[in-house]
């Protein structure tokens, strides 16, 4: 069972925590060129997606195969919100954080009745219905043609501040922040009596039930802040450059869920870990393809091959992931 | 008067395909207790093994019939491989938690998909091709006037009918149906009663992987064949399984042909685009109205 740990100043490591990764990312990125540097970008956003699927599956042990469908949501709300009323991109983005939080609410009243296969069934529908919704409504929604919208240049203030600015560096400048603030919501979440609260319902409803936790209310509660969660990373990940179907495909949400898999679903840890092996993993699967001269009819389907075995090893040997064969690893050393 | 006949007959042969990818699901559910959503990726690999057998001069019955002994064994192979071990497993202290046990063998599913689409693009390129079929697609004539109904979808109704009734032999007459039956049931007492349950289930296993087999070799001589093609159908599928009882076989099959119908008339009269989201309010109001099915038992969950 997971040891329940008391910290006095409950902020206080996650604040830390937070700040060193964003740090961490922005000293990163110096060393980069610009595909790297968005590719960093990248990771900045799906991770708060991965982040969102921690709660959902590692807390809450609820499975969601629709978190791309709910990146679309979010998505389509900041783009429609910025390009229709003209509203600032960063007060797009939080709104659409509480859009797609509402969405979750409808989502978990539906969610809150249903149980492991039928959850996964539900949202896999909905991932690949929603994106439809788009083609439907056409002339609100665009269609498959999509809504462009981007970060902008970076402001005045900054470049007079720190020099030059990319525009794969500003777009890494605009999404640190909230992945920032994410984390530390994430990991304060898991110590609070909310997140104990999630725990018990995931490990047994009958027993939590009795303990007086409304198992449904939780549930709603869990889905509410994971599509939260999502809904921001879809915004993000959307002003890239174009929100339109194909942005947010129902490979999407599997790749986030392989993300949270591989590093571990019940750690904040894993979840930048897998996050870092989704994104960069196909292109170290070119490099090495592009040494080797595999074709390239076969190269294209290598970075599919290799994270499906990953999943299906980590599942089958070590289903706690990364973050769980690391602390195995430090739980032998120390007897 | 024409349309609706078109859509009522379409429906017709969609829903017996829908029935057969339905039944193979909750041939699984019913057995193991999971929702295989490697399923239509299964039979997607056949068919490709079915299409690559043609383009080799095989005749298109012998490829049949090495399709679906190949959808059986991999059926097989993926409870035996993966399944079996994965559930039979106490000390995982990830599973000592109710609903990973349920979690974890979904996400299974979803890495033998990944794993069999992208082994499929490799081995065959991935590009959409055409699939034979035995019978010519044009509408049968009686004199001059063309009937709604083609005979390709004779065809599909027919292949499907004749397994239902094999189905529903194998499962009231048969020792080893009635077995499967049991330890669907109460695994516990028929294990007592000296059935082999572990064995039981791997068949449930490869006859899943027949009929989804089955569904791939009817269904892609419209749709063509690419690693993607099958996802919808299991989707369909899946639905088709709830609308109709995840537990109940015969409500599988109630629910192929409502979601055959519900489709082809949404298609006829509707727009193709509405498909997806009639799925999803479909599927919607089936878990919130009768969220154990039609035909399902109902005690859904001990809370």
């Amino acid at each position: 069972m997971s040891k329940v740990k008391t910290h006095k100043v409950i902020g206080l490591r996650s604040t830390r925590l937070s700040i060193v990764l964003f740090l961490f990312f922005i000293l990163l990125s110096n060393q980069f060129e610009p595909y790297n540097q968005s590719q960093l970008a990248n990771i900045a956003m799906l991770l708060i997606a991965v982040l969102s699927i921690t709660l959902l599956t590692g807390a809450s042990g609820q499975i969601s195969l629709g978190q791309g469908a709910i990146m679309a949501v979010g998505g389509y709300s900041s783009a429609l919100l910025v390009t229709r009323l003209g509203l600032s991109m960063w007060l797009s983005f939080i709104l659409a954080i509480f859009i797609s939080a509402l969405f979750g609410l409808f989502l978990g009243l539906a969610a809150a009745r249903l149980s492991g296969p039928y959850l996964a069934g539900t949202t896999l529908v909905m991932a690949l219905a929603i994106p439809s919704i788009a083609v439907r409504f056409e002339t609100f929604f665009s269609g498959d043609v999509g809504i462009s919208v981007d970060y902008g240049m970076p402001p005045k203030w900054l470049t007079n501040l720190i020099g030059e600015v990319s525009i794969e560096e500003w777009s890494l400048y605009v999404v640190l922040p909230f992945t920032a603030v994410a984390l530390f919501a994430v990991l304060n979440l898991s110590n609070t009596r909310t997140g104990r609260t999630w725990r018990a319902v995931r490990d047994n409803e009958v027993a939590a039930s009795l303990a007086g936790i409304n198992i449904a209310r939780t549930k709603v509660i869990v889905f509410v802040c994971a599509s939260g969660l999502a809904g921001l990373a879809g915004a993000l990940y959307g002003f890239r450059g174009l929100v339109a179907p194909s942005v947010y495909p129902t490979d999407l949400s599997l790749t986030l869920l392989t993300a949270a898999v591989i590093g571990g679903l019940r750690s904040i840890g894993g979840a930048i870990f897998g996050t870092f092996v989704i994104v960069f993993l196909p292109d170290l699967i070119e490099k090495v393809t592009g040494k080797l001269a595999i074709p390239e009819t076969i190269g294209i389907y290598l970075p599919a091959l290799t994270i499906g075995v990953l999943l299906l090893l980590t599942v089958i040997l070590n289903p706690r992931g990364a973050a769980g064969a690391l602390e195995h690893i430090r739980h032998k050393k120390k007897h | 008067m024409t349309s609706f006949l078109s859509a009522f007959f379409s429906g017709t042969a969609q829903g017996a395909i829908y029935a057969l990818v339905s039944l193979g699901l909750v041939l699984v559910w019913r057995g193991a207790g999971i929702v295989n959503f490697a399923q239509m990726g299964q039979a997607m690999f056949t068919t490709y093994i079915a299409s690559q057998l043609i383009q080799n001069d095989y005749s298109y019955w012998s490829a049949f019939l090495i399709a679906l002994i190949s959808g059986a064994a991999l059926g097989a192979l993926v409870d035996l491989g993966l399944m079996r071990p994965l559930t039979s497993r106490k000390n995982s202290q990830l599973l000592t938690s109710q609903s990973m046990r349920t979690t974890i063998p979904v996400i299974a599913s979803l890495g033998i998909l990944g794993v069999l689409k992208a082994l499929a693009g490799i081995f065959w390129a991935g590009e959409e091709r055409g699939f034979p079929s035995p019978v010519a697609p044009n509408a049968i004539k009686i004199g001059e006037t063309n009937l709604a109904i083609t005979g390709f979808d004779l065809f599909v109704i027919g292949t499907v009918f004749l397994t239902l009734v094999l189905t529903t032999i194998f499962f009231t007459k048969t020792g080893m149906g009635l077995a499967m039956r049991a330890s669907a049931l109460n695994p516990e007492v028929t294990r007592l009663s000296g059935i082999k349950v572990g064995w039981v289930r791997t068949l449930g296993w490869a006859i899943s992987g027949i009929a989804s087999s089955l569904a791939g070799l009817l269904v892609t001589p419209k749709t063509n064949l690419s690693p993607n093609t099958l996802d919808l159908l299991l989707i369909i599928g899946f639905t088709a399984a709830v609308v109709g009882g995840l537990s109940s076989l015969a409500g599988s099959v109630l629910g192929g042909f409502i979601l055959g119908y519900v489709i082809s008339f949404v298609n006829v009269y509707s727009a193709p685009e509405n498909v997806f989201i009639a799925i999803l309010v479909f599927l919607l109001l089936a878990l919130f109205f009768r969220p154990q099915g039609i035909l399902g038992s109902k005690q859904v969950r001990s809370v």
